[in-house]
């Protein structure tokens, strides 16, 4: 069954307010009226996730409105997943990330923003926090069969960490099985490119963009 | 001393409500705004400097009832530390209202100041959130010590040892800190003020590495300061519990250091102005402050200056001043650099802000810390000359001044003037400023001179 409008214009509005109890009675109404589950995530969760993206972006609105509208769509998500996986059918997630601070570093806030922008585009989040040891991203990025993996730091002390974790993919011989984005305050560009990762991005919606032009390329 | 209190908060952190971080996040970001609207704060962008009691009252109310109901996460045990509203207020009660900082003819007393206070402000400066090279750094922390209105000196951070890179906990990151904070105690030795106050060594992350730098014959003394810092929003870990038992231990300065981000989980100035008022309250409850350091940094621009930051720190100052007699200080962070107008401009806008609201000075970070050895000690002193002209001003005066000001900097806020490294601005065999950088200097001092200010 195509969405209905009000269906659409409902979801769309609970998500955009981060209004999680209404996003999810939407979605819940939506499946017992034989809603598509798929298309409910492709016309319009993801647009509007992209759009509120774009709001953060341009500082419309901040990390509060990002974490709400975040919750409100992991907890549609549930159901239109489950709905989907009952169907016998397959979610059409862009890849698996590995997102993480390197050693040392606990600053963290951009790098969950950055968690919750690539969950906004479908992508399938391994978020191993913050502090975290090259051998720790090696892991996930092997248990997890990722795609991608994303570090970052703040602090030109803990930055090395960037280039460690990094020679360890390298010396394990699985560098060019993923490919690895990093960021933070203290990384530029021109440092990425010293110690090889595949890119960089200076903002949580660059690093989607850069996640997805690498997967397609 | 505490630390009786301080077992006592360990027994908490182990045995307090669990939560996770993510939880804990969503939850107080939510209940900000709930306190937001509860206590009917709002931000006015054509009232840079509010003059109104009863709002900075209510922040106040709002920033203690978020701090009692959340009280502090600590990350060590993903428990939270809390506090029930009495002991907050009797923690406060028994908080310090002045705190003797250095030693000898070079000590000064920093005190609580209040709203409009005619005392003047103390200044701290040094290359505090601005990276520096080893090249440099010992230039950059004398050209600040040697300024005639700088009381305090931060020894700021340098990223290398013998040109490698400290890494954290690691034995470079030890010999970072003991060399820092030998340079920056060489640094006040030949500016011929020995005893001034040094404000923390930057580079150690680490508890072990804040206490390889403490060494009373060529480090930091009990006269000077450990920066125990906490981590957005209202999370400690036992890191920084461990810093405030080594601090006692030795009878060293305790300063609290808080970087709430404006547009972080508090949101928007009003809900960052709560936070940061129930921030300074963990800073009391949990570290036993000295003094409380209020970096506060806009999440898109990395500076403090734009109106919401100017605003969220008059209304923060304010609240504190009113409500409370602990020491307060206005790290003013900006997103220009050495060498340009902007930053001057900056740094007028953040010490006329702080003075007229309750702070004491510091600054400035500059280039939202992007940016090698673009730091000086002329903007430091610019920072205490406005500060002191500022002195007699009311919130009313500050909030016709400010917006005079902004338009020397408010355009380049996407697209900041980071200006020029320390060796392109001073003279580096007479530590002097270079005619270019005074030149800019004079112009804007000028400038604020025909806008009123008694320069």
């Amino acid at each position: 069954m195509n969405i209905p409008d009000t269906i659409r214009e409902r979801l769309a509005q609970a998500l955009k307010e981060g209004d999680a109890e209404a996003a999810e009675a939407v979605a819940l109404e939506a499946l017992a009226a034989q809603v598509d589950p798929l298309a409910l995530i492709q016309e319009v969760m993801i647009p509007t996730l992209e759009e509120v993206g774009v709001l953060f972006q341009e500082g419309e609105i901040f990390v509060p409105e990002l974490l709400l509208t975040g919750e409100a769509a992991e907890r549609v998500s549930q159901h239109l997943e489950k709905a989907i996986a009952a169907q016998g059918r397959a979610t059409t997630s862009p890849g698996v990330i590995i997102l993480g601070v390197v050693k040392g570093d606990i600053h963290d806030i951009g790098k969950n923003i950055v968690a919750t922008m690539f969950r906004a585009h479908g992508f399938k989040v391994v978020d191993l926090g913050r502090d975290v040891t090259p051998s720790a991203f090696v892991e996930a990025a092997q248990t997890n069969q990722a795609d991608l993996v994303g570090m970052s730091s703040l602090m030109t002390t803990t930055r090395p960490m960037i280039k460690n974790t990094i020679a360890l993919f390298q010396e394990l011989g699985l560098r060019s099985k993923y490919k690895i984005i990093v960021g933070g305050g203290c990384v530029t560009r021109e440092w990425s490119e010293l110690v090889g990762a595949d890119g960089y991005a200076e903002d949580a919606a660059g690093a989607v963009e850069l996640g997805k032009r690498l997967l397609n390329a | 001393m505490r630390t009786t209190w301080l077992v006592e908060i360990m027994k908490r952190a182990q045995s307090g409500p669990f939560m996770k971080e993510k939880d804990f996040e969503l939850a107080l970001t939510k209940r900000i705004r709930e306190l937001v609207k509860e206590y009917g704060i709002q931000y006015n962008p054509a009232v840079l400097v509010p003059a109104d009691d009863d709002l900075a009252d209510r922040v106040f109310q709002a920033g203690l009832q978020l701090f009692v109901e959340f009280g502090a996460y600590c990350q060590s045990t993903e428990r939270c530390i809390r506090f029930s509203r009495d002991e907050v207020l009797e923690l406060l009660a028994q908080a310090p209202a002045a705190v003797t900082l250095g030693t000898g003819k070079d000590a000064v007393v920093m005190r609580h100041r209040g709203v409009e206070d005619p005392t003047p402000t103390v200044m701290h400066s040094g290359p505090t959130g601005t990276p520096a090279s080893e090249r440099y750094h010992p230039l950059i922390l004398l050209s600040c010590a040697q300024e005639p209105l700088v009381d305090c000196l931060g020894a700021g951070s340098v990223s290398t040892y013998l040109g490698e890179t400290i890494i954290p906990g690691t034995p470079l990151e030890i010999l970072g800190a003991r060399r820092d904070a030998a340079v920056a105690r060489e640094a006040v030795r030949m500016a011929g003020r020995p005893g001034m106050h040094i404000n923390d060594v930057a580079v150690p992350l680490t508890c072990a590495g804040k206490m390889a730098a403490c060494d009373p014959g060529s480090g930091l003394r009990p006269t000077d300061g450990i920066l125990v810092s906490q981590m957005v929003e209202l999370k400690t870990d036992f890191d920084q519990l461990s810093r405030v038992a080594h601090l006692y231990n030795i009878g060293g300065i305790r300063v609290d250091l808080m970087t709430p981000l404006l547009g972080g989980l508090g949101g928007r100035a009003e809900g960052t102005a709560v936070v940061s008022v129930a921030d300074h309250l963990l800073g009391v409850a949990l570290y036993d402050a000295d003094y409380h350091m209020f970096s506060l940094t806009h999440l898109n621009y990395v500076n403090n200056t734009d109106p919401m930051g100017i605003w969220t720190q008059a209304l923060v100052g304010q609240a504190l001043a009113r409500n409370t007699h602990i020491i307060c200080l206005n790290d003013i962070y900006v997103m220009s650099g050495p060498g340009t107008k902007e930053l001057l401009y900056e740094c007028a806008a953040g010490a006329i802000v702080g003075t007229v609201c309750g702070f004491n000075m510091q600054g400035a970070g500059t280039t939202g810390g992007f940016k090698t050895d673009h730091t000086t000690g002329l903007e430091a002193r610019f920072i205490a000359e406005v500060s002191r002209a500022s002195l007699g001003l009311t919130r009313q005066d500050a909030s016709a001044l400010i917006p005079q000001i902004m338009p020397g900097y408010i355009g380049t806020l996407k697209n900041p003037n980071r200006g020029l490294p320390f060796p392109e601005v001073y003279d580096v065999t007479t530590v002097q400023p270079k005619e270019e950088w005074l030149a800019l200097y004079y112009e804007v001092k000028e400038h604020l001179r025909q806008l009123g200010l008694r320069l």
